[in-house]
């Protein structure tokens, strides 16, 4: 549909580039750098959105427990460096080895027992809970429900630590578009996802390996929500268990996912760029003890979109597009068949 | 080891008010096949409501019920006449998805009605001592009114007329339509019957707990448990799921801690619906 819109080559590559550019001076220019932080939420719910996305949207297992996967990336993270003084940047894997560790848990009771749809819904939330709960529980370890806050000392980038924003801009921006270069590459393995949404059993009538290949899928999804809870804990340099396992973190993600469009890689990002700056603005001229205003409204558009638009936002720009091309056809046989007369 | 039984009393305690609640919850799945994520947030509004009613107008606890349960059957009302009636027909996970949004929008407008701050009721409380073991007088009342509403929504069930068309709907509506009963009707009447039920737990808790935007939440999450445990849609089964869950909370709590015990009771459900879906007491056995 881009390609539909954009027209031919050159106009797509110059306005490519055009975007290319705006990106990389955008945190540079002279502006408040509250704005910057915009962008870097945008990018960082996007790019959480498109990894549950992989799960939620192709695969069709809808995942209310990715938070699970965030916690863990945020908290080992800080684990490695808190105690064993390894820099993020390896604790960044350490982490994700974790998640790895735990999607393989849960994906195997999950899938080898068949839990599908709402079940496996549940089993999610469940799995999210059990973890908050379990870091709340072992405070000595976690630090309990008070969370743990790792002190700023100094700009290192071997500590990926640093004072202003920009860096943190490019990093997020980094991980969004290296994110989008693995959905690309991985677009066969998509097709198998897709089939298993479809149809789960004409999937494996067809021979196709369901568990193994839904298993891959939460595997790589929960990779990428652990590398942004590593994100997440570098940028903020504080977590509590409520706020990263939390089912409100899960439900945004997937708020954000299913309200841009959960079919394809670009609805997400649509959804973050409406979304996550609906929030912000709402917190600043709010303030305080209206935290959670943003949420009724996410809460409304949610029940709104699944009812009226189940395709997102994208789904409807696309049917628009497609039914102005189908009038345009129409016109244009209509015309071409007074010619003939 | 009267520390065990201590724990063991309170459980059955506890497990009456998750009752009241999971038989309404129960209800709401058996008849209109729904997962109602916003039930914890009946809960929460019911105990707003009472607590505004008893510190604003003086009203007691008991007097209350004459304000919280009408408001909580309208509410029962337009929810389901305009929010739940048309998702019906959706495909489940949207309908999962609704109320889930559902509950994430009634807790924050609690929060922001009335902020964060827990709230509480000063209320009188003795406790009964009984061979050493203490029974707290409002959990005991709380426990007293859960078997009582049980009690009665059972027999409602079993030997009124509605209760036969209630159950004849959960069972088929279809056939039932074919046979003159108008389950539009039923299922509106089983929701507020839900929301009601909810109503009577928060009543029922408000000496207990404090009051505050996520209360429900942290109900709703063990009321699942429960359900799934029982069985969906068996009302007898999630009777016995509730003291089941009940005295497991208790017994974890005491010797370890709150959270842990709730992490138990989650990997209980995983387990539960890894191995048995149908829990307890199944489809099979309808109330």
């Amino acid at each position: 549909m881009i390609k539909k819109i954009l027209g031919n080559a050159m106009y797509r590559i110059t306005l490519f580039i055009f975007i290319m550019i705006t990106l990389v001076i955008f945190p540079f220019l002279p502006i408040n750098p509250y704005v910057i932080h915009v962008a870097i939420m945008i990018f960082l719910w996007a790019y959480l959105a498109i990894a549950w996305n992989i799960l939620g949207g192709y695969t069709g297992q809808i995942s209310l427990g990715h938070a699970a996967f965030f916690g863990l990336g945020a908290y080992f993270t800080y684990f490695s460096l808190k105690w064993f003084h390894i820099s993020p940047w390896i604790g960044m894997l350490i982490a994700a080895g974790i998640s790895v560790l735990s999607a393989l848990v849960i994906g195997y009771v999950t899938f080898k027992y068949g839990l599908k749809g709402i079940f496996f819904a549940l089993a999610t939330i469940a799995f999210s809970m059990i973890l908050q709960d379990l870091f709340i529980a072992f405070r000595d370890i976690t630090g309990g429900s008070l969370g743990v806050y790792y002190p700023y000392t100094g700009t290192n980038l071997l500590y990926y630590q640093f004072e202003s924003e920009w860096p943190y801009y490019f990093i997020i921006l980094a991980m969004l578009i290296c994110e989008l270069f693995i959905i690309k590459k991985m677009k066969n393995t998509i097709l198998y996802f897709i089939a298993i949404r479809e149809n789960e059993d004409v999937a494996v009538s067809v021979g196709i390996n369901v568990t193994k290949f839904k298993l891959f899928s939460l595997l790589i999804s929960s990779v990428l929500v652990s590398l942004g809870g590593t994100f997440y804990f570098q940028y903020y340099r504080y977590i509590d268990p409520s706020t990263v396992f939390g089912l409100d973190t899960s439900l945004e993600i997937v708020i954000i996912a299913i309200f841009g469009g959960m079919y394809n890689v670009w609805g997400p990002i649509l959804g973050a760029i409406i979304l996550v700056p609906i929030s912000e603005i709402l917190r600043i001229t709010l303030g305080g003890s209206y935290f959670g205003v943003y949420l009724i409204i996410y809460g409304l558009l949610l029940i709104i979109v699944l009812r009226f638009a189940p395709k997102g936002i994208y789904g409807m720009i696309e049917s628009f597009m497609n039914q102005r091309a189908q009038k345009l056809i129409i016109k244009i046989s209509n015309n071409k068949g007074d010619d003939k007369q | 080891m009267s520390i065990v039984e201590q724990a063991l009393i309170n459980g059955i305690l506890q497990a009456g008010i998750y009752a009241m609640m999971a038989i309404g919850l129960n209800l709401i799945y058996g008849v209109l096949k729904i997962i109602n994520f916003a039930h914890g947030e009946f809960l929460m509004i019911s105990m707003y409501i009472a607590y505004w009613v008893i510190t604003l107008y003086s009203f007691n606890i008991y007097t209350s019920s004459l304000i919280v349960l009408p408001i909580m059957m309208l509410i029962g009302y337009l929810l389901a006449k305009f929010l739940i009636e048309p998702i019906l027909k959706d495909p489940e996970i949207n309908q999962l998805l609704i109320t889930l949004a559902l509950s994430i929008i009634l807790q924050n407008i609690a929060l922001l009605l009335w902020t964060s701050d827990f709230k509480s009721l000063r209320v009188e409380a003795s406790s009964y001592n009984i061979f050493g073991i203490i029974l707290p007088s409002h959990r005991l009342i709380s426990f007293i009114e859960a078997v009582v509403i049980t009690i009665l929504t059972y027999y409602m069930l079993m030997k009124t007329q509605i209760g036969i068309k209630i159950r004849a709907v959960a069972q088929s509506p279809e056939i039932t339509e074919l046979l003159g009963i108008n389950s539009k009707q039923i299922r509106i009447l089983v929701f507020i019957l839900g929301t009601v039920l909810a109503g009577f737990a928060g009543i029922a808790i408000i000496p207990i707990y404090y009051v505050y935007p996520t209360v429900g939440q942290n109900f709703a999450l063990i009321m699942w448990v429960i359900i799934v445990l029982g069985g969906l849609g068996s009302v007898t089964g999630a009777l016995l799921a509730s003291f089941i869950i009940g005295i497991i909370e208790s017994l974890v709590a005491t010797f370890y801690t709150v959270e842990l015990a709730r992490a138990v009771i989650f990997t209980l459900f995983i387990i539960i619906l890894a191995i048995r879906p149908t829990g307890l007491l199944g489809e099979k056995a309808r109330v």
